[in-house]
């Protein structure tokens, strides 16, 4: 058995080298595209089939992928990529959709300033394409469903939380779950009336909103209403998704308990630096060794910012950390991680150009 | 004919450069839509015009789809090798992030490996053009095309020799960066070469494959005439290759520079030196397309990694500087350039003539390098990202 399948290794292998060398692949795939622009041999595209205003500055888009598209997890994120002028750019964003789904939504939140987010808001309509990444991320429900969750989220941090919670009532698993979301205003609450009709039918959810506008109530994540609202939360399975305030407290809040083991976290924005800026006034030079070349980063920000201000266009995503489009070894030199302030001088060491800031002169295998 | 440009101090030479690095800049900011769109088209006629060429020379029979079919087949060829392969290896779509228009990852459809051509053309030749001992395009290592090159008897032979490449050009650029030559000089030993050549070899033994097994085989019966197609296309593509890119270098004003007079080059002189190594072919827009856009070899070289179609509405801008420094910009009809080239091919074959005073002249004033900073390799840092 294992000789045949070595052999159909081989050749397959051998196949895959023949179509390259006579560049079939090159021309099924346009060939593929031709036909209809959402077929790839490799690529995940998906094709726009509806677009939802969900609040104001929220949408979602409902998107049919094509073959490539391997399936998520409740909780994962994918890239999406469009092109801006000529441009690819990429950026993550959660899925919202349940596993089973026929579809998969991405609910987008318009960023002021956001390139993407924008551009999607403004340019997508119903048939277009987009090119999707894998999914990927930790932050997804275990395999084995705890039997007493917590969800907790605030703004469009609700989307990871969302496919979660799709993907219970879809499985009828929702048999004790505290759901409590932060929003602006009920109109700021993304999903609001898919939730209603969950809680009014499923009698194991409990759904709790904490509303900005509501001028009884504190603002935001505020400890002592939480634990009112919640008050076994410590020996709930949390998963919690929000703006940076409202993870750091309610994340010091479960330390404080000694409950942090229970707590899965996702991060939408960019963490707090913990690394001050440091500039050199000479920068330092990154030798691209790949391709032979030098360039000069200096000023502030991460590598890629610095390398982009050079005139370089390294591949890259999230800008955040979080997608590792931008990883890449690193064969020489010191930076430093500037979520985590670790400082990394071995050679021969993986890392994200976006969340690095270079320490040194350094030769980069790109 | 010798070149007319004026020799600028390195001070006028530096405000020269600037003036196109400000008009780089301009175009550069510009890049957008319509240059992916402008590709995409290219690729797509390229890619039809293939298909249409091999149903023809697959399925038709008699002469007149066999002259279709081949025609078709040799204008994809030369869209993809000029027009899209070429300029996408030079790194003019890397800002796109299309993988599709990655200069690092594109493979050619000639049987010069992607690497060696990154580096025989976009590294050396465009960042030594011209400097006779540095640039192994002028003449290649062994044509006589400038009167600075050594007379040697076999350059007698040189006509016929030239004839030859033109028939066989994509084997003359593919065999370049093996340095076949250091050979017989002892710089290179056979097992070197040997080394150094498999992925040509490699590619080369696939692309015959292709050509001449592959498609034939796929045809059945008409297999003898897919062969004679192939054949011929990729004939039709060697002699339109080597004709834009004799153009580009070798007419008669084109100026050669040596080591010496370039060793403390700033980035204005380098441009200086881009601008007089250059001559470009004048043309219809299609014409220009199909030259891969070479027929503007001057803003090729002045700005190699700018879309080239970019190139023709530059030009009139690249002329206006050229014309207030004082600096020839050689252009001319194809037909004049290529008589240009073949007359200068034929009178070089034999000894002389006399190199002019203008280069000695040039070589002198460079000769004292007084506080000019070095640039290393000015533009070839971009060149050799592509």
């Amino acid at each position: 058995m294992g000789a045949i399948a070595e052999m159909g290794r081989a050749w397959a292998s051998a196949g895959r080298t023949a179509t390259q060398r006579l560049f079939l692949d090159r021309q099924a795939e346009f060939w593929l595209g031709e036909l209809d622009p959402v077929r790839s041999l490799g690529e995940i595209r998906a094709r726009v089939v509806e677009v939802i205003e969900e609040t104001a500055d929220t949408k979602t888009f409902m998107l049919q992928p094509n073959a490539a598209w391997p399936g998520h997890r409740a909780g994962q994120y994918t890239s999406v990529e469009v092109e801006i002028d000529g441009v690819r750019t990429r950026r993550c964003y959660s899925i919202s959709s349940a596993p089973g789904d026929a579809l998969v939504s991405l609910t987008v939140k318009r960023m002021p300033g956001g390139r993407v987010s924008t551009w999607l808001h403004a340019q997508t309509r119903t048939g277009h394409i987009l090119r999707l990444g894998a999914p990927a991320g930790d932050f997804v429900l275990p395999a084995t469903i705890p039997d007493k969750l917590l969800l907790l989220s605030g703004g469009s941090g609700i989307t990871p939380v969302m496919s979660m919670l799709r993907d219970l009532a879809a499985r009828d698993a929702l048999h004790d779950v505290v759901f409590v979301h932060h929003a602006r205003s009920l109109a700021d609450v993304i999903f609001g009336k898919e939730l209603t009709e969950l809680s009014a039918r499923h009698e194991g959810l409990r759904l709790l909103l904490c509303l900005d506008d509501d001028v009884s109530a504190p603002r935001g994540f505020d400890e002592t209403r939480f634990v009112e609202l919640a008050p076994d939360f410590a020996k709930r399975s949390t998963f919690l998704c929000g703006p940076g305030p409202l993870m750091d407290r309610a994340a010091q809040l479960w330390e404080s308990v000694g409950a942090s083991e229970l707590l899965e976290r996702e991060r939408f924005t960019t963490a707090l630096r913990l690394v001050p800026p440091v500039t050199s006034p000479n920068g330092v030079q990154v030798r691209f060794a790949r391709s032979e070349r030098d360039v000069v980063a200096e000023g502030e920000g991460s590598l890629l910012e610095q390398l982009e201000r050079a005139g370089e266009r390294p591949a890259h995503g999230c800008r955040i950390g979080i997608c590792r489009t931008c990883k890449c070894r690193k064969q020489s030199g010191t930076v430093q991680n500037l979520l985590t302030g670790e400082v990394s001088s071995e050679p021969d060491q993986e890392i994200q150009l976006c969340i690095s800031a270079p320490r040194s002169d350094l030769e980069l295998d790109l | 004919m010798k070149t007319q440009s004026k020799n600028l101090t390195q001070r006028e030479a530096d405000a020269f450069g600037r003036e196109l690095d400000a008009l780089r800049q301009e175009v550069v900011a510009d890049l957008g839509e319509r240059d992916v769109a402008h590709i995409r088209q290219v690729i797509r006629t390229a890619n039809r015009s293939e298909a249409a060429g091999r149903v023809l020379l697959h399925f038709g029979f008699g002469p007149m789809s066999f002259v279709l079919g081949t025609s078709a087949l040799g204008l994809s060829k030369i869209l993809e090798n000029m027009e899209i392969g070429h300029n996408v290896m030079h790194g003019q779509y890397d800002w796109t992030g299309d993988p599709a228009l990655d200069s690092h990852r594109y493979e050619w459809d000639n049987v010069c490996t992607g690497d060696d051509w990154r580096h025989s053309h976009n590294f050396e030749h465009h960042t030594f053009t011209n400097i006779l001992g540095k640039d192994r395009d002028v003449g290649y290592g062994f044509l006589r095309v400038a009167p600075e090159q050594a007379w040697r008897p076999v350059h007698l032979t040189q006509p016929i020799v030239a004839a030859f490449l033109a028939l066989f050009f994509q084997w003359g650029v593919g065999a370049h960066d093996l340095r076949i030559d250091e050979l017989f000089s002892g710089k290179q030993t056979p097992a070197e070469l040997g080394k150094r050549a498999r992925p040509f070899l490699t590619k080369a033994a696939w692309q015959l494959f292709k050509d001449y097994v592959f498609f034939p085989a796929l045809a059945l019966g008409n297999a003898p005439r897919v062969f004679l197609g192939n054949l011929l296309a990729n004939g039709t593509r060697n002699l339109w290759t080597f004709g834009v890119i004799f153009c580009g270098h070798f007419p008669e004003g084109v100026r050669v520079y040596d080591e010496a007079e370039t060793e403390h080059e700033t980035r204005g002189q380098w441009y200086v030196r881009q601008l007089n190594g250059s001559a470009n072919i004048e043309g219809s827009r299609w014409f220009h397309v199909l030259t891969g856009h070479l027929s503007h070899q001057i803003e090729h070289h002045l700005f190699p990694d700018i879309p080239a179609a970019r190139y023709p509405e530059m030009a009139p801008r690249v002329q206006e500087i050229c014309t207030r420094y004082g600096q020839s910009y050689n252009t001319g009809s194809f037909q004049r350039q290529l008589r240009s080239v073949i007359r200068k091919i034929l009178r070089l074959s034999i000894p002389g003539p006399k190199v002019g005073q203008n280069a000695t002249q040039v070589a002198a004033e460079h000769a004292i390098p007084v506080g000019v900073s070095r640039v290393d390799s000015p533009v070839a840092a971009r060149a050799t990202a592509a």
